[in-house]
């Protein structure tokens, strides 16, 4: 497969404030990424650069087939053939779903036209729907014309700027499946951005992390998933809980929880380089995060209580616990261990808990 | 091109401030202060007494149970419709000395003459206070109106719960939170106050508006004109910085707007007040003087007036079709601009063309004079030059200085409207186009400009309609012999025969009646 979508160092600049840092991305033909991070990262900037609406102050965008783009050599968003899909869709209220679908391909024969609008309306299921307003649809339809329209003119990328935000939850499932599918049949490239970690499972082939207006990790879903780089995608993703840990000599590490060793194995050696990449300043700091996952801790039956429980609820996995620690050094305190059991723990119960071996995962927050 | 807009006004202000100090000093000595005190007394009066006017009964529309609500919620609206110095006439012609009102109380107490009794004069300060305030307190009612409808109605059942009447409650939460919205109004007023020129103008209350009318077409001295308008821009720009600042406090309006409320229960003699105060003020500003017009006009109209008419007619819907036509495209341009530029100072322009809304026709007017008149020379002298016959005044002395000065005047208007029907529009709309390949142009053909369809004919309506009421504007610009149905219409109440002109003004008022039932009709609808 060969690259589709190339950006290098990309920047952008709005109104004297630096919104998108240094970001670079490539993208292979027919893959789909997913673009996450929290509210204000600049994904939806990311987007519309990509599309054309912002001009990039620094930085090159290549698109396959069309010369490089940087912030000399523009090119206009009509001219880029790259189609968008909007969070709101953005229908033409006063054309019927024929007209919307049609609107990018006037210049083509009418017979080419008939063709491609006859085969996007059996694809999107929207036969019988041609001569209605967007206002006569449901939210689900009002979306499939909305990605009719914007597969008609064929383009080569296709971005989506949180298209199932719209989307009732229960529905939301089922037409992601649908979606992937569709694009997948017709080849598709695809961007899409969302907030909403669970959807990038689902629908991508890869994910993106944005956080403060660049990018900080690029990946399979399930591999960024396994190996945070930074505490933010870390953090982002919900892949645990945060336990803060200092740094004694050598391999030892204090937490509230008791010491953490790590052995000179391969892999420690592995999670102790990630924490050099993500701290340049690791001889002045000691002091780092642990990242827990629920299944890494147990509970056992000594009188050495280093836990009260804060919080209980039920899930379809037992009960879910939040434990707060109850250490006296405020250095290596934290608020909510998360933990799950069969077992029933009384709110405000004393636990002993340690930490299980396992390939342990430092961060510099 | 929104600075060609607003360069006569600097070109007034400009030759206003140099107006020789001599010229201000002796103004200062003679009647400018005379002049001052009046414009600055009838802007008291007036806002004084349009905002309780328009408070109340606002009050009472949306906050007591009085009877005929309905029916009343619109009719206090439709003073708006009437030219002040329609009113005016009316009322002089009614509570005169010869006005049928003192003969019948002459006849009944048996009086000879003005020594026996009292009775009040209403061609004064006064009376012109109350006559202006008459129509304009529509602006109070219908903002404060919206005021009280809008506000969240858990403020007020919150209020209850803490043990505040409903009575209370209007005191000390509605009410207070209404502030901004009656500011907003009461400098709406004030300006629309400075700007009035035909009612003073009859009551022979002086003051700067008048002035400057006289100044210029009396006795043709540009500079003190200038100086004057300059005066009256002084109190248009504190007027209009009050409403500004008035306007950023309105915050208060909520997603629950107030529609079911609970209202303040009126005993049998509180609501015979009120049904009298709400239904004096739709008869004193509208009711009444209509009819009375109708009477005139089945009294004394006839055929030859009709055709009188016809080309007088002709002649407003000329220019206001012009200047309705011309603001609607300019204010497109402006509204488009602002929203489709990347451009840091996008908003300026629309900004600048829409100052011109605040200034009075009179102001204008000297401004358009102090602008065209050395070009219309200019023009002249390069053809004396060329040896070819000269134009004539075709700018100052035609009627390009009349619609000129409506587009300054009016564009705000249509920038209003076309920018809110804008609004309506997902800031994605302005994407989409492009993402699908479609460039600016078929982008405006095809989306914006089908979609603000709506927008752009309400905005012409409204400049249309504002035009063909404008009177100080034209009546210091126009052409020789050019009338309009404003023109004729003060022309006939100078001369005290207004009932030869009352099919003219009762068609004046229809026009103004377009946009109010327009108004009524979109409120409902949000």
């Amino acid at each position: 497969m060969t690259e589709l979508l190339n950006i290098n160092a990309l920047s952008v600049e709005l109104q004297g404030k630096l919104i998108l840092t240094d970001v670079s991305l490539s993208l292979l033909a027919g893959e789909i990424l997913g673009l996450v991070g929290p509210s204000g990262c600049g994904k939806t900037t990311l987007l519309n650069t990509i599309a054309g609406f912002i001009h990039q102050t620094k930085g090159e965008l290549i698109v396959r087939g069309m010369r490089p783009i940087t912030s000399k050599h523009r090119i206009a968003p009509e001219h880029r053939n790259i189609g968008m899909i909007f969070q709101d869709y953005a229908l033409f209220p006063h054309l019927t779903v024929e007209k919307n679908i049609l609107f990018g391909i006037g210049d083509l024969k009418n017979i080419e036209q008939k063709e491609r609008l006859t085969r996007l309306i059996q694809l999107l299921k929207l036969s019988d729907y041609e001569l209605r307003y967007p206002h006569e649809l449901s939210g689900g339809q009002q979306q499939r014309v909305a990605i009719a329209r914007a597969l008609a003119p064929q383009p080569k990328l296709l971005l989506l700027d949180e298209p199932f935000s719209n989307i009732d939850a229960r529905l939301r499932q089922e037409l992601m499946l649908e979606m992937r599918q569709l694009l997948k049949e017709l080849n598709m490239t695809a961007i899409f951005v969302t907030h909403n970690k669970d959807e990038v499972f689902t629908f991508a082939d890869q994910i993106a992390v944005m956080h403060q207006g660049r990018i900080l990790q690029t990946g399979k879903p399930a591999s960024v998933c396994h190996q945070p780089n930074s505490w933010q995608v870390a953090d982002f993703l919900q892949l645990g809980s945060w336990i803060p840990v200092k740094r004694n000599a050598g391999n030892e590490y204090e937490s509230a929880l008791g010491i953490v060793r790590l052995c000179n194995d391969e892999l420690s050696k592995v999670e102790l380089s990630n924490v050099q990449r993500c701290n340049q300043k690791i001889a002045t700091a000691f002091s780092y995060q642990l990242l827990l996952k629920p299944r890494f801790i147990e509970i056992n039956d000594s009188q050495n209580y280093n836990v009260v429980v804060e919080h209980i609820s039920i899930t379809e996995q037992g009960y879910h616990y939040f434990f707060k620690s109850l250490s006296s050094s405020s250095d290596l305190a934290f608020e909510h261990l998360s933990y799950y059991s069969h077992d029933l723990f009384e709110l405000g119960q004393s636990l002993a808990v340690n930490i299980k071996t396992h390939d342990f995962l430092f961060f510099d927050k | 091109m929104s600075l060609a807009l607003v360069i006569p006004m600097l070109v007034m202000l400009t030759e206003g401030v140099s107006a020789s100090t001599d010229l201000l000093s002796h103004l200062w000595q003679t009647v400018l202060p005379d002049y001052l005190y009046n414009t600055l007394l009838l802007g008291v009066f007036v806002v004084l007494l349009s905002v309780f006017f328009g408070v109340v009964s606002a009050a009472v529309i949306t906050h007591t149970n009085i009877v005929a609500k309905g029916m009343l919620r619109w009719l206090l609206m439709l003073p708006l419709a009437m030219p002040a110095y329609l009113v005016a006439y009316i009322y002089t012609d009614v509570f005169d000395y010869a006005g049928p009102v003192q003969r019948l109380l002459r006849s009944w107490f048996n009086w000879q003459s003005p020594t026996d009794y009292y009775f009040f004069d209403i061609r004064t300060l006064g009376g012109a206070s109350v006559v202006i305030a008459l129509v304009l307190f529509p602006y109070v009612y219908l903002l404060t109106r919206t005021a009280f409808e809008q506000q969240d109605q858990n403020l007020l059942r919150v209020s209850k719960s803490l043990g505040l009447s409903t009575k209370q409650s209007f005191y000390r939460i509605a009410l207070p939170l209404a502030r901004p919205a009656i500011a907003v109004a009461a400098s709406l007023v004030l300006m629309e106050t400075l700007a009035d020129f035909a009612t003073v103008q009859y009551f022979a209350v002086n003051n700067l508006t008048t002035a400057i009318y006289d100044t210029w077409l009396g006795y043709s001295d540009l500079p003190t004109a200038n100086a004057l308008a300059s005066i009256l821009m002084l109190f248009i720009f504190v007027t209009v910085v009050t409403e500004q600042r008035a306007r950023a406090g309105q915050v208060n309006q909520s997603s629950r707007p107030n529609k079911n409320h609970q209202l303040i229960k009126l005993s049998v003699s509180q609501q015979l007040i009120a049904s009298i105060f709400c239904w004096l003020l739709a008869i004193a500003g509208f009711i009444l003087p209509f009819v009375l017009l109708l009477f005139m006009a089945w009294e004394y109209s006839t055929v030859e007036q009709l055709q009188l008419l016809i080309p007088f007619g002709f002649n407003s819907v000329e220019i206001a079709c012009w200047a309705a036509s011309l603001s609607t495209v300019l204010a497109l341009l402006f509204t488009l601009f602002k929203r489709l530029s990347i451009d840091k100072l996008r908003a300026i322009p629309m900004q600048i063309a829409s100052l011109g809304y605040a200034v009075p026709g009179t102001v204008i007017s000297m401004a358009m004079i102090s602008t065209f008149a050395p070009i219309d020379h200019v023009i002249n002298d390069v053809a004396k030059f060329f040896a070819i016959k000269g134009p004539g005044l075709i700018l100052s002395g035609s009627i390009f200085a009349v619609v000129f000065a409506y587009v300054v005047r009016f564009c705000a208007i249509a920038n209003g409207t076309i920018a809110s029907g804008l609004e309506q529009i997902p800031k994605s709309t302005d994407f989409a186009p492009a993402s699908l390949g479609a460039g600016l142009w078929r982008m405006l053909t095809n989306i914006h400009i089908p979609l603000l369809k709506p927008s752009i004919w309400v905005a012409w309506l409204l400049v249309f309609i504002e035009a063909m009421k404008e009177l100080p504007a034209v009546l210091l610009l126009r052409p020789f012999n050019f009338e309009t149905l404003s023109t004729q219409i003060y022309q006939l109440i100078s001369d005290e025969m207004l009932e030869q002109g009352a099919l003219g003004a009762i068609l004046i008022v229809l026009f103004g009646l377009i946009p109010i039932i327009w108004l009524n009709q979109s409120k409902n609808k949000r």
